[in-house]
Formats: structure tokens, C-alpha cells, sequence
């Protein structure tokens, strides 16, 4: 009943006194906030309990125990062969990425302004977009072989319909009042370009970039499981033919891992550096 | 000397199957310099489309429209939209900068000077979302004095400020046209506001006709306040009674483009 | 009072003139309305992709032409591969995307209504939605051996986690005031999900599903290509290892040829339904 009085507010007798009501308030949202934390560290030990349960129903051959997969995790940090492959395995995605950026943004850029080069492109675009990953990855070893030209021709393949989707989503949403606003002030086509058109479709392309991120490093491990020289995939594969589970569960919880840090760290980073104009950017820099 | 000559203009809208709206028909005027003139009519009688077909935005079904430069080149046009129409992800000051032709240093230290006119020198480095309406707007006027125009347009550009905040501006607004001079075409839909503001009206009717053409005269510098404004708004006001019943009668249709 | 003159002054000044619609209209000729019409663009973008088709296979000697593949997949028909392998793919992915969409459903739905449980199983579905397809696919051929089983747990497990996002973003964005309304005016539970929260849902529930579809075809494909009990996947490894691409190039065409068909007629169809009340205005 004490305890009832300390932690509600609005139960005990009405005391206005404005600095009691926001310690009480501050108190109740430190508990919700520590509550919250709780269930979300209960969330993680749910994800062990699944993990071990699963492999003490299939036997730990099929699938290794936790702590068997972070033993060969720290096995592979210490020889340190690892860098290498991640290395090939993210300059591999960031290459395919680089080439959709440059193949879909135009194609999306076209499709927003022009009613023709919509209908020329919709849907090719949105079937292109539907295709599962697996045929790109195939069809990228077909043309490639085994190189590392294969896995970015996949990444490639499989974000360019994304970013040429966004970009021309964002050419659609473009104030058309800006676009007059020039026109009156008799600006050329160009600076429209620049000044205009360009800045409306940055967060646009950084949506689809984060949206793609996910998927595309997914494929190019994929693609090179299928026929890699090097990375993340080629070891993947390597140590299934083995039949290491363990290894590959490693590796995977690894790139996962690394894939992770580099989405927060240099996405996010980037992203926040072009967009500071907007007003709910501003607030998260503070 | 006429800035701006419109002769037989038309304007009609497609409206599917055979069926076309008429918004502006067959009208014809001049404008000469340094004159304030001021567009007025009901909703819906075309004095926004008019605007926009002078500064080239919207294009015009038939007749003729002449601009006149006496500086020689293109004639230079400045626009001031019923809201901002700043870019957001450009300061205040690379706003004022984005419209103007060179970017010598006397051309930033002219820009500077107008934003200084509307009181928002400090403001130079802000983002416009930074801003609220009301300054965003002068930023919007400042801009276009800043170009220095043949021909400044406004398109009823205190409609969307409170009262209080739209009487400073127009008071503002009377403050650089006396020192600039330039030549003015503003649409309103408020009689009261172009009798305070300009040296001629012209009145549009529905349909797109024009329904008269009055000239005010009356020292400057007005404020809403003064008795000889307040007569004349109420004098204007009387004059147009008929319109009123005219623009009842009539449907509003002003086809979105 | 106005002022009429038909011939514009024009003295020593520059004096610009703009041309009315009716002379730009004029000007237009009848060809380049047609060549430009949305029809003629569809067809110009589907001749452009088999011109490309052409000159990547005359590039490269590995990629097979329209007519190989073509005459590979007429092949695999009259050999009477197309219709069991079609169909044991199209069993494995149903009964996995429908486990995906009803257990999506319940779960998203429970995310967005309390705080809790969101808390809860934030961590189990962003850790579901990185770990990748093939990861499952090798896990489960090694758990489930060569049958159904294994491709239809790869198709639920890869794509039931999309589902979920889906779902709970679209119950969070069940407006709170409709749902204080419920509250005050004491609707009863059941009502509340079946009146307020599902018909606001059912968009988000179809885009949901529709994005699994996309994900669990790839899920099914892989487990397959690994398995070796039959369809799409396994028919299509069969004609890659046997470096027989025009083979694997045919199953392609006909596996796309399906998804276009399907996300066309039914999926676009469903969402454009389910979307009705928010177009409607």
C-alpha cells in the first residue's frame, strides 16, 4: 500500500507540489525504461533456450550448440583469415551496389519525369524486382564463371530494381511548387536538376540503400556459395562440404555480426551528414 | 512606357469528351512601369491562371502576351507565391542566391540588403524550416525584389498568415515598392487589401471577363488605418455589390491543371 | 475601360513573346503522338529486352539465346518434367507461406498492440530477418533429409519474419484515438480486433504477404537446388550441373513467367482490395 502511494502520483492525497509530481513521473518512466530492458534481455535468453533446445532435439552434429559455434567463431578471429574474406566479401557488395546505383537511379530518375520511360520501364522493373534471389546469383556465374565479377553482378541485379522503384518514387514526390518556383524565376533545366530534384530524391535513394543493404550482402554470400573464389559465401561452402556445421553457423554469426556495425556505422552516419536540413534529423544530432 | 501588353487572351480547359471550361476570355490591358496594380476577383475567376500565364508557368490557349525589358535582354520576372516556396535543404541566404542570374558579390550584397528591408539579415544562415510562416514569406518577398525584375508578381501572398501577422507585411511590402519603384501585378481576392495596396485594380468576373478597370488615388504611405483608405474601400466595395450577386450565381470551377 | 491594342509596342527595347497551346498543338506531328503512347513504349521496352537478350548471348558463349531456350523448354514438356516438378514446388511453397501468414498475423498483431511483447520479440525477429536463406536451406536438408519437409520449414522460416514487420507496423499505425474511442465506449475485445484492428491491417497484412512471397520463393528454390526431392529447384540444378544453361535458363522463364501471372492477376488484385477504404477519397 505504501509502496502503491510512492510509485502513482495520482493516487495519494493531492499534493500539487510540481517538483514531487515529476520526481514521481521520472521514477515511473525509469521503471517502465527498466522493465523494458528486462524483457528485451529475456527476449535474447529466449533465442539461446530455442537454439539449445533445437539442437539437443536434432543431436548437436546437426546442429552444434551455442557455445560450440563461439568456439569456432574465436577459433576463426584468432588465425585471422578472416579479414580477408570479409574484406572481398563487402567491397564485393559495395562494387554491386555501386553499379545498381548507377544503372537504377537514372532509369528511376526517367521513370519519375517522363510518362514514357514509365511505361517503357514499369514493368520491367517490377518483375525484375520479383525474380528471387537464387536465379541472380545462377544466372550471374553463368555469364561470370567463377570470379569475383559473379557475386557483383548479383548484388546488382537484385538492388537496381529498388533503387530505380525508390528513386522514382521520390521524383513523383517532388514539390511541384519548387519545380514552378524555378520555372517563374526562369531557371534552367539544369539547376532545376541540381538544386531541386536531386536533394528531394537523397533520402529516397538512402531508403532504398538501407532496404537493399539487408538483402544484397545476403546475396553476394549466396553467390559465392554457389562458385566463389574468396569471401564469406566460399568459406560457408568450403566448410559444409566438410561437414563443420559449426564453422558455418561461425562464419554466418560473424558476417551477420560485422554486417550489422557497418550498417549503423557508415549508413546511418552518412546519411545524417545529408539529410541536416531536415528538422528531425537536426534533434537526432543533438 | 508598358511593361506588359495582353492582347485577346484566352484561356480554356479540355474537360474530357467536347466539354471545355472557359477561364479567361478574350481579355486585353497594359501595364505600365513603376505602377502597383492589383488583380481582383471571386474565386474561381481566373486571376491565378492569368498570373501564371504571364510568368510563363501555364501556357495560354490564344492571344498574345508582351513583355517589355527597357534594360535590353530578356525581360526579368520575380514571383512571390501564396506560400514560401523555399527550397528546405538550402539557407535562407543560398535561397535568395538559388534564383539570381550571376553571383558576383555585388549581386549577395544586393540580396543582403533586401533581407535586410524585410528584417531578416540575422536569419541568413537558418534552414527556411527553421523559420515560421510569416518569415518565411518575407524571405519570399525579399527574394523576389532581389532580382531585380521588369516585373514582380504576387500571388496572394498574405492569404495564408494569420491577420495580425499579414497587416506588418503589407505595410513592409508598401515600404520597398516606394523605395524600388518596380512594376507590380499582385492578385488578391480582397478588395480591401488592393485598395490599401495599389494604384489600379482591375476586377475580373466570373467566366473570365473583365468587369472594371478602377484607379486609386491616394497618398502614400497608406495604412489600414487611415480615414481616406477606409472610405475608399467602403466606395470600392459598394461598386462591386453586382459582383457579388454574379459570383453566387455562377458554380465555382477552377479545373485542377 | 480597358485598354485594346492590336499592335504591341515595340520600341528600342527587347520585347519577349510566348506561344499559345493551340500553335504548340499545331506544330506536333500525328507519328510522334503515336510512337510516344504508353502502348507503343511497352512494346519498344519488351523488342529492346530481346534485342539485349540477343547481343549478351552473342557476347557471351555461355549465355544461351531465345530460340535455345526456347527449344529447351519445349523439351522439358514433351519429356513431361514441367507439370509434377511445378507441381511439388508450388505444395512445398503454399503450405509454407500460409503457415507464414498465419503465424506472421498472430505475432504481428500481438507486437502492435502491447509494448511488452514488442519489447519481447524484437530481438527473435531481427535476428530471424538477418540470418540468410541458404543458412536455413543447408540446416534443414541436413534435419529433414530429401522430402517435403525441409523446403517448406526454409519457406516459413525465411519469410514469416517479413510477415511479422508488416503486420505490427500496421497495427502501431491503428490510429490511437480510434482506439481510446473503442476504449470509452467499452467495445468488447473481440469486436475491437475484428472491427478496428483487422480491416485497418488488411493492406499491411497483403503487402506483408506479398513480400514473403517474394522471399519464400527464394526459400523454396534453394532448399530444392540442396535437397534432391524433386521441383523447380532440383530440376533447375539438374540442367546447371549438367552445363546444360539454356536448360536452367527454360525453368527460369517458366518459373517467372508464373510469379508475373500470379503477382498480376491475384496479389495485385488482393491488395488493391484490402487497400479500398484508404484509396477511396
Amino acid at each position: 500500500m505504501t509502496d502503491q502511494l510512492v510509485m502513482g502520483p495520482d493516487t495519494g492525497p493531492s499534493t500539487p507540489a510540481a517538483p514531487d509530481r515529476e520526481a514521481a513521473a521520472r521514477r515511473t518512466a525509469r521503471g517502465r525504461r527498466w522493465r523494458r530492458t528486462a524483457v528485451l534481455a529475456l527476449g535474447w535468453v529466449a533465442i539461446y533456450a530455442v537454439w539449445e533446445a533445437t539442437s539437443w532435439w536434432f543431436g548437436s552434429r546437426l546442429l552444434p550448440r551455442p557455445h560450440e559455434v563461439l568456439q569456432s567463431a574465436i577459433e576463426i578471429i584468432e588465425t585471422g583469415n578472416f579479414v580477408g574474406d570479409f574484406s572481398a566479401s563487402v567491397l564485393k557488395t559495395f562494387a554491386g551496389f555501386g553499379v545498381a546505383a548507377l544503372v537504377g537511379a537514372p532509369i528511376g530518375y526517367a521513370m519519375g519525369r517522363s510518362r514514357y520511360w514509365r511505361a517503357f520501364f514499369h514493368d520491367g522493373v517490377t518483375i525484375a524486382g520479383t525474380i528471387p534471389a537464387i536465379v541472380y546469383a545462377v544466372m550471374s556465374l553463368i555469364v561470370f564463371g567463377l570470379s569475383n565479377l559473379g557475386p557483383i553482378l548479383a548484388v546488382a541485379l537484385v538492388s537496381a530494381p529498388y533503387v530505380a522503384l525508390n528513386v522514382a518514387e521520390g521524383i513523383r514526390g517532388v514539390d511541384n511548387q519548387l519545380i514552378t518556383m524555378s520555372e517563374a524565376f526562369g531557371r534552367t533545366p539544369r539547376q532545376i536538376r541540381r538544386e531541386v530534384l536531386v536533394p528531394t530524391i537523397v533520402p529516397f535513394v538512402f531508403a532504398a540503400i538501407r532496404m537493399c543493404f539487408a538483402v544484397a550482402w545476403k546475396v553476394e554470400a549466396l553467390t559465392e556459395v554457389f562458385g566463389g573464389r574468396s569471401g564469406v559465401g566460399f568459406q560457408i561452402r568450403t566448410e559444409y562440404q566438410l561437414y563443420d556445421i559449426s564453422a558455418v553457423l561461425a562464419w554466418m554469426v560473424l558476417f551477420i555480426a560485422f554486417m550489422l556495425v557497418i550498417e549503423r556505422l557508415v549508413l546511418a552516419k552518412a546519411e545524417s551528414r545529408l539529410l541536416a536540413w531536415r528538422p528531425e534529423e537536426r534533434g537526432a544530432a543533438l | 512606357m508598358a511593361v506588359l501588353t495582353v492582347t485577346n487572351l484566352s484561356k480554356t480547359f479540355n474537360l474530357g469528351t467536347a466539354r471545355e471550361s472557359r477561364i479567361l476570355d478574350d481579355i486585353s490591358f497594359e501595364v505600365s512601369g513603376q505602377t502597383f496594380v492589383s488583380i481582383v476577383g471571386p474565386s474561381g475567376c481566373g486571376k491565378s491562371t492569368l498570373l501564371n500565364i504571364i510568368s510563363g508557368v501555364e501556357e495560354h490557349t490564344s492571344g498574345d502576351i508582351t513583355l517589355t525589358s527597357d534594360a535590353g535582354g530578356p525581360a526579368r520576372m520575380g514571383y512571390v507565391f501564396q506560400d514560401p516556396r523555399l527550397l528546405p535543404w538550402r539557407s535562407v541566404m543560398k535561397n535568395m542566391m538559388y534564383v539570381q542570374d550571376d553571383q558576383s558579390r555585388d549581386t549577395v550584397a544586393r540580396a543582403e540588403r533586401y533581407l535586410d528591408m524585410v528584417g531578416l539579415k540575422k536569419n541568413a544562415d537558418f534552414y527556411p524550416g527553421q523559420l515560421s510562416g510569416g518569415m518565411q514569406q518575407r524571405v519570399g518577398i525579399a527574394r523576389a525584389f532581389a532580382v531585380e525584375p521588369d516585373l514582380l508578381l504576387m500571388d496572394e501572398p498574405f492569404s495564408h498568415l494569420d491577420a495580425i501577422t499579414a497587416r506588418g507585411l503589407r505595410e513592409q511590402l508598401q515600404d520597398i515598392w516606394a523605395q524600388s519603384k518596380k512594376t507590380v501585378v499582385f492578385v488578391t481576392h480582397d478588395v480591401v487589401e488592393a485598395v490599401e495596396l495599389s494604384d489600379r485594380i482591375i476586377v475580373l468576373q466570373p467566366g473570365g471577363l473583365i468587369y472594371e478597370d478602377i484607379t486609386i488615388d491616394l497618398p502614400r504611405p497608406r495604412r489600414q488605418s487611415d480615414k481616406a483608405v477606409a472610405t475608399l474601400q467602403a466606395d470600392v466595395l459598394a461598386r462591386l455589390e453586382t459582383l457579388k450577386a454574379m459570383a453566387a450565381a455562377e458554380p465555382v470551377a477552377e479545373p485542377v491543371a | 475601360m480597358t485598354t485594346v491594342s492590336d499592335q504591341p509596342t515595340s520600341a528600342s527595347s527587347t520585347v519577349g513573346r510566348r506561344r499559345s497551346t493551340t500553335e504548340i498543338e499545331q506544330d506536333t506531328p500525328q507519328w510522334r503522338k503515336v510512337l510516344t503512347s504508353d502502348p507503343a513504349a511497352r512494346v519498344t521496352s519488351l523488342l529492346a529486352f530481346v534485342l539485349f537478350w540477343v547481343v549478351v548471348s552473342a557476347l557471351f558463349d555461355r549465355v544461351p539465346g531465345p530460340v535455345a531456350v526456347w527449344t529447351s523448354l519445349v523439351d522439358e514438356f514433351s519429356r513431361g518434367e514441367v507439370f509434377g516438378n511445378f507441381g511439388s514446388t508450388l505444395y512445398r511453397f503454399g503450405v509454407g507461406v500460409a503457415l507464414a501468414t498465419v503465424v506472421g498475423v498472430a505475432v504481428g498483431v500481438l507486437m502492435g498492440l502491447s509494448q511488452l511483447s514488442r519489447a519481447f520479440l524484437e530481438s527473435p525477429v531481427l535476428v530471424a530477418l538477418s540470418i540468410p536463406a541458404i543458412i536455413w536451406a543447408f540446416l534443414t536438408v541436413m534435419w529433414f533429409g530429401f522430402g517435403d519437409t525441409g523446403p517448406i520449414i526454409t519457406t516459413f522460416l525465411t519469410s514469416v519474419p517479413f510477415v511479422i514487420v508488416n503486420v505490427a507496423q500496421g497495427v502501431r499505425g491503428v490510429s490511437r484515438d480510434l482506439r481510446d474511442m473503442s476504449a470509452t465506449y467499452d467495445v468488447p475485445m473481440g469486436r475491437r480486433v475484428r472491427d478496428l484492428v483487422l480491416p485497418a491491417v488488411t493492406g499491411y497484412i497483403a503487402a506483408g504477404v506479398r513480400f514473403a512471397i517474394i522471399i519464400g520463393w527464394n526459400g523454396v528454390l534453394l532448399a530444392e537446388w540442396f535437397g534432391g526431392g524433386g521441383g523447380v529447384g532440383y530440376r533447375a540444378r539438374f540442367w546447371y550441373d549438367a552445363n546444360r544453361y539454356a536448360g536452367f535458363a527454360a525453368w527460369v522463364v517458366l518459373f517467372v513467367g508464373f510469379i508475373v501471372l500470379l503477382d498480376r492477376f491475384v496479389l495485385d488484385k488482393a491488395i488493391q482490395r484490402s487497400f479500398r477504404w484508404r484509396d477511396a477519397r
